[in-house]
């Protein structure tokens, strides 16, 4: 299948301090890529080069078979981008958000008219169209925003950590809205720091730290790779009588990686204090990236 | 410029202009009451001491004057302080440029919204003046308008320059004390600049608020004007909006984008 974005040895450099140091990666019409890294991984600068609003200071770019420096306008118009911080029109009401964005995208008022009703629906917002936008709690506010980056019907979606600060129910309920997108076909790429976020929603995954690629692959190809099938968070004391192959030390307990969970449990004294559980994508994560607090 | 008045540069000003709709008082007490109040004070109160000035009754003599810095300062302080919260607080910028609207049309968008907002200003300040009898010739005041819409422009072009280089609000205090006040004190709003000593009267003409005042003032007391002197007047203010409009936009393409 044909690639819609493809990027090789992509780099940026802020002032000296290299953001992104040597990025490629090849995204396939229609699926859901997850950009997942610590803060300060250079995820969003990926994001924001793909999307134009950074040049790259070195490395080739090709967004729907365009340069986003200079893409042409009917290219642009096939990307919506989600960005990670609210910059909806607080003084405008919802329905007036859309209709705003609609004309940034060039379309017609009769086109407009069409669509924004469809979107509100889409995100459950129609009850809010003509509230003012200062006044909507932080997951409608999260909604608009997607609703905002469909207006032009796009291809691709670009979305910055789209959950982020969201209950439950919200996350929940965006987390069915992309997977419907997914399903009319719309390549999506986002960014999220939620572990069970990317392994529901996305097809391939991208690992990112000190602004290159660490490892990439399907959710369940990172954990067979990386961690064995199974976890046992064990209190210390440890027994002495564990075989202790991968192991990682939290301090008060350690982390037991094995394959054949069985054996373990049956060597395991009686008073020992443990959790089983399988193994996730945070596993491979904090593996990948270290359990180092980032912004100190 | 021709291709970037196009239907995207007029959602950036519709956008403002649906914005400003809903504080509608507020905007209108800054923008329209504050002239006016300026006209009130040194027209009656000063020109109770003035009687005349280039041969026409004081009163006459501000009202350009007044006009002139309505509009000076609205679309200064829209491209401005206005421009500046869209760009850095509320990131109104930013949702229009991941869009297929580019720099230039948000940038021509914002130029003549806030010499809309000038517009307002100056005209509301005639309205006033010639319910009050400052107006000898209505002719003249309604040929001077588009004059300060140009004029205006340039105004709102040297704001958007300086909010491409603005890194914090107290940017625009040097903006407000080194441009905005001497156009007010050297400019010609109170008198004729030819009373200020020469290299005032040399600097006074480096601001775009100078050449206004000298365009405006003659045709609504009714002074004959030179066409050529005109035509270098308005062509110096059209020089100003290009050139204020370029440097905005390089700046801020360096700025966002690099």
């Amino acid at each position: 299948m044909a690639s819609i974005i493809e990027a090789s040895g992509l780099k940026k450099t802020f002032g000296g301090i290299e953001a992104v140091r040597g990025i490629d990666l090849a995204i396939e019409s229609g699926r859901c890529v997850g950009l997942l890294g610590p803060n300060g991984a250079g995820k969003t600068t990926t994001m924001r080069m793909l999307m134009g609003l950074c040049r790259p200071s070195e490395g080739k770019i090709t967004v729907l078979g365009a340069t986003p420096t200079s893409m042409p306008r009917e290219v642009r118009a096939r990307i919506g981008l989600v960005p990670q911080e609210d910059n909806l029109d607080p003084d405008l009401t919802v329905r007036q958000n859309l209709e705003a964005f609609g004309r940034y995208y060039g379309l017609a008022t009769a086109d407009i008219d069409e669509r924004v009703p469809q979107l509100l629906d889409f995100m459950q917002l129609s009850q809010r169209a003509g509230a003012q936008v200062m006044h909507l709690s932080g997951g409608m506010k999260r909604r608009l925003v997607l609703a905002r980056a469909m207006i032009g019907n796009p291809d691709l979606v670009i979305l910055d950590e789209p959950t982020t600060g969201l209950d439950p129910q919200a996350r929940v309920m965006i987390w069915r809205q992309l997977l419907a997108l997914k399903r009319q076909g719309k390549t999506l790429l986002l960014t999220t720091h939620y572990m069970d976020e990317a392994e529901r929603l996305c097809d391939m995954i991208l690992m990112i730290d000190n602004g290159a690629v660490l490892d990439s692959g399907t959710p369940r190809d990172l954990i067979g790779r990386h961690v064995k099938a199974h976890v046992l968070e064990i209190d210390k004391p440890l027994p002495r009588e564990l075989p202790l192959a991968q192991t990682e030390d939290l301090g008060d307990s350690v982390l037991l990686f094995v394959d054949e969970v069985q054996s373990v449990l049956e060597a395991m004294p009686p008073e020992t204090v443990f959790n089983h559980r399988p193994a996730n994508l945070e596993d491979v994560f904090l593996r990948l990236t270290g359990r180092q607090l980032r912004e100190r | 410029m021709n291709t970037l008045i196009n239907r995207y540069a007029f959602a950036v000003w519709l956008r403002n202009f649906l914005t400003w709709q809903k504080m509608v008082w507020s905007s209108l007490a800054s923008n329209v009451v504050n002239p006016v109040i300026f006209l009130f004070a040194f027209g009656f109160g000063l020109g109770s001491v003035i009687e005349t000035m280039a041969g026409v009754p004081y009163l006459a003599f501000i009202v350009p004057g007044m006009m002139a810095y309505g509009a000076m300062f609205s679309s200064s302080f829209e491209a401005t302080v206005s421009a500046y919260a869209r760009f850095q607080m509320q990131r109104t910028w930013d949702a229009m440029l991941s869009t297929p609207l580019t720099l230039s049309e948000l940038l021509v968008g914002e130029l003549v919204w806030s010499a809309c907002k000038g517009m307002l200003s100056c005209t509301a300040v005639l309205v006033v003046a010639a319910i009050w009898g400052g107006v000898s010739s209505i002719a003249g005041g309604l040929l001077a308008l588009p004059v300060l819409m140009l004029a205006s422009l340039a105004f709102a072009g040297c704001g958007l320059a300086a909010t491409a280089f603005a890194r914090n609000w107290e940017f625009f205090s040097y903006f407000f004390t080194f441009w905005i006040t001497p156009m007010f004190m050297f400019s010609g709003v109170f008198f004729e600049i030819g009373r200020f000593p020469d290299f005032i009267q040399v600097f006074a003409w480096i601001l775009p608020m100078t050449h206004l005042v000298e365009v405006i003032r003659p045709l609504m007391i009714g002074l004959a004007l030179q066409p050529l002197d005109v035509l270098i007047h308005l062509g110096y203010l059209a020089a100003v909006t290009v050139v204020s409009f370029i440097v905005a936009l390089y700046r801020l393409r360096r700025r966002l984008f690099d």
